[in-house]
């Protein structure tokens, strides 16, 4: 009884931080003047053509992005997680590194690089640098940004999915045919719900995508939501004009709802997690160092472009100053969050594994939903929600973005705790309970302890997604409460680059501080006998 | 009145009946056998009488009072007299075998020098005296299969259910832990409900086996 009352509690909490606010804010574009109304929209379709042209713009850049991130992370994610090339564990965390950080701070650096006073201009002829640069400005800079940020995605999905591949099936295949064949016929046909999965999720989180089409200046549909916002202050029309992205992600989920399920399945059907290693044989060398110079030109160089503009610790002193205080929100939002979401994602973690209640796929359904969903739209609905007397209280502290957080990253830790309990037998719980433990004795003194480390990677995968967050904290965040992405955002405006550069250093430290720290404990506690 | 009553029980896993209308009595004190091919709903008719699992049809009863009716547990689990040990042994790995022993007598907060005296009986019953600080994963098969019966009878259960307990150890062990398993029911007298696939350990475990089709029916 107190099992299903806590799931039951988990799946409202959801829904009330998710649900409510996208609900509020479709009211709020469908009553004008006390009455229903159609009329926003009809107003929206009727403006200029420019309404088309930005849906243009967002559908083009989204799906360059999936497509190229697909094609590169794919491969990559096989042969990181299925061959022997040499240092796979070091290289896979360095291309998962421009995932962890703001995609706009991969923009900041690219610019250092490729700007027209960057550092490839000061080698160049001033008419190739000012040819770069312009092309650097526009849907082709655009693209090629997002998808070094995003293409972590199919990587990291295709190394954990290969797990879920029966190595037997393998080993059949390998009696008749050679590795490339197999490869292609066999293991990825086998898991290619999960690389379906991952270019969708791709082009949802670039549709979203808010910070680096501004800096870039590719004007796009969501940049357009946000200017209504902050720009005019024009509530009503910022919510009409976050509808159709709402619409349109509701489309794709809609479309792609059976191979989430299927993704699902394959997640919960793992053969042991072992994976037949493929032997690279000739191919190691010239494939790793082909590994190698990826790794250098889409991670190395633009953080190295970032390190050489803020080699100066007068500027970190500086930058303290003046966003310092920044800097320690950040922080605290970012480690309520993640408590928060780590909480969250244990209970609805724990439904999604055990499917104890058969609302379990709805909560599935709306956490993805949230996920893929603008920030903005977020934001917008968390506004048309909170902002009355009543509750000023949370519309007016920082609470607001912390709920932002919750509601679009739940599904993050929810996957990472289902995906641990997964490995914990379901007999253990059984065994306590038939010892007489209740619901609550046998997850403190079975279930948690045994997913202990999902449980921190479920801590860290929130903390580091609340701390990157613009588009929600942009939308949402109380006057003197802005964060450190806010922060930077503003400075790239009118800061100096160098300013920009070492709070962008500063950024990544804290996020990369509590990852580097776990990841020392996890190695200590290894160790102990 | 039977201590245990199967009633017409049917039970259905996506989409597929694994047990169908199972009618059956166990009498206290015996030492049952249900025995038949892989996937007839050995396991699950375990689970059933244990309660971790409701029926989808008929009803389960225990000492003549209904337990289980359809897609409702009546009693709890912990409520219902009955130690198990699982097919996979189910030891929890990050407790010492002392604590795993100990677990359910501190999930009915029996005071501490009561539950030691009653782990360190335990123990010596099943000859794990010497190990109740390891943990299970630094023990051999036969040595976890040990805890796994000492933990299921730390509570002095009425009944004793075991899931294919020696389908991983050698012939050697699994004939010398049958022989101590009748021990512990000719000193305890438990009713003993032993779930196996192989038709010599039914007959020397047994006093009557009930033997289940490919359905799960008798």
């Amino acid at each position: 009884m107190t099992e299903r009352l806590i799931l039951i509690l988990a799946t409202l909490v959801l829904a009330l931080i998710g649900l409510l606010p996208v609900a509020a804010m479709l009211k709020e574009t469908l009553i004008a003047d006390g009455s229903f109304s159609l009329d926003a929209y009809r107003a929206l379709l009727a403006s200029d053509g420019q309404f088309a042209v930005l849906v243009g713009h967002s559908l083009q850049l989204s799906f360059l992005t999936a497509v190229i991130s697909t094609l590169i992370g794919v491969p990559l994610g096989v042969l990181l997680g299925k061959t022997d090339l040499p240092l796979r564990g070091a290289l896979t965390l360095l291309f998962t590194a421009p995932l962890l950080v703001p995609s706009y701070v991969l923009a900041v650096a690219w610019f250092s690089i490729l700007g027209r006073t960057g550092l490839l201009g000061r080698v160049l002829p001033d008419a190739w640098s000012q040819e770069i640069s312009s092309a650097f400005f526009g849907l082709f800079g655009c693209t090629f940004v997002l998808v070094t940020a995003f293409m972590p995605i199919a990587m990291l999905l295709t190394i954990a999915f290969l797990r879920t591949v029966n190595p037997r099936l393998e080993n059949a295949g390998r009696l008749v045919s050679g590795w490339p064949r197999i490869l292609l016929r066999i293991t990825l046909p086998l898991m290619a719900p999960a690389i379906v999965f991952a270019a969708v999720l791709t082009f949802l989180l670039s549709l979203g995508e808010i910070g680096v089409p501004m800096y870039l200046r590719f004007p796009v549909y969501p940049v357009e939501t946000l200017t209504q916002f902050a720009a005019f202050y024009d509530f009503r029309a910022a919510t009409v004009a976050a509808a159709p992205l709402l619409l349109v992600t509701l489309i794709i989920l809609g479309f792609q709802t059976g191979l989430h399920k299927r993704v699902l399945e394959l997640g919960r059907r793992t053969p042991n997690g072992q994976v037949v290693v493929v032997a690279l044989g000739p191919w190691r060398l010239p494939l790793f160092l082909l590994v190698l110079a990826l790794a250098i030109v889409v991670v190395a160089t633009p953080l190295g472009a970032l390190v050489v503009q803020s080699s100066s610790l007068e500027i970190y002193k500086v930058a303290l100053f003046r966003a310092g205080d920044s800097v320690l929100r950040s922080l605290a939002f970012a480690a309520t969050s993640a408590t928060l979401l780590a909480v969250l994602g244990f209970f609805l973690g724990y439904l999604s594994e055990r499917r104890t209640l058969p609302i379990w796929w709805a909560n599935e359904w709306l956490a993805l939903l949230l996920l893929a969903l603008p920030g903005s739209v977020i934001g917008i609905g968390l506004i048309s929600l909170w902002n009355t007397k009543a509750t000023s209280f949370i519309y007016a502290s920082p609470a607001i973005l912390v709920l932002g957080y919750v509601a679009q990253y739940a599904i993050l830790p929810m996957r990472v705790v289902a995906a641990s309990l997964g490995t914990i037998p379901r007999s253990l719980e059984q065994a306590a309970r038939l010892s007489g433990a209740g619901w609550f004795m046998t997850l403190r003194e079975i279930v948690a302890p045994l997913a202990g480390r999902g449980l921190i990677a479920a801590w860290l995968i929130g903390y580091v997604f609340s701390l990157r967050d613009i588009a929600i904290s942009m939308v949402v965040y109380p006057p003197g409460s802005d964060t450190l992405p806010i922060r930077i955002l503003t400075l790239m405006a009118n800061g100096a680059p160098s300013l920009v550069a070492v709070l962008c250093i500063i950024l990544i430290a804290i996020t990369l501080l509590p990852l580097g720290v776990a990841g020392l404990w996890l190695k200590v506690g290894a160790k102990r006998p | 009145m039977s201590a245990i009553e199967f009633r017409s029980v049917d039970k259905i896993y996506r989409g597929r009946r694994v047990i169908d209308s199972l009618s059956f009595m166990i009498e206290g004190g015996e030492r049952i056998v249900l025995f038949g091919p892989s996937g007839c709903g050995k396991s699950t008719t375990l689970l059933l009488i244990a309660g971790l699992v409701a029926p989808d049809a008929g009803e389960i009863r225990i000492d003549g009072k209904v337990v289980s009716t359809v897609r409702r547990i009546q009693l709890a689990p912990q409520s219902r007299g009955i130690g198990m040990v699982f097919q996979d042994l189910a030891l929890w790995p990050h407790m010492s075998v002392a604590d795993n022993i100990g677990f359910g007598l501190r999930a009915r907060r029996i005071a501490a020098a009561e539950r030691l005296r009653r782990i360190g009986d335990i123990a010596n019953l099943v000859g794990l005296g010497d190990y109740l600080q390891v943990l299970p994963g630094e023990l051999s098969g036969g040595e976890q299969q040990r805890v796994a019966l000492a933990r299921a009878l730390a509570l002095e259960p009425r009944f004793l259910l075991m899931d294919e307990p020696l389908s991983n150890l050698d012939a050697a062990l699994s004939r010398r832990l049958r022989g101590e398993i009748l021990r512990l029911h000719a000193e305890l007298g438990f009713t003993l409900v032993y779930v196996t696939h192989g038709r010599e350990e039914a007959q020397e475990i047994g006093t009557r086996t009930i033997e289940l089709a490919e359905t799960g029916a008798l």
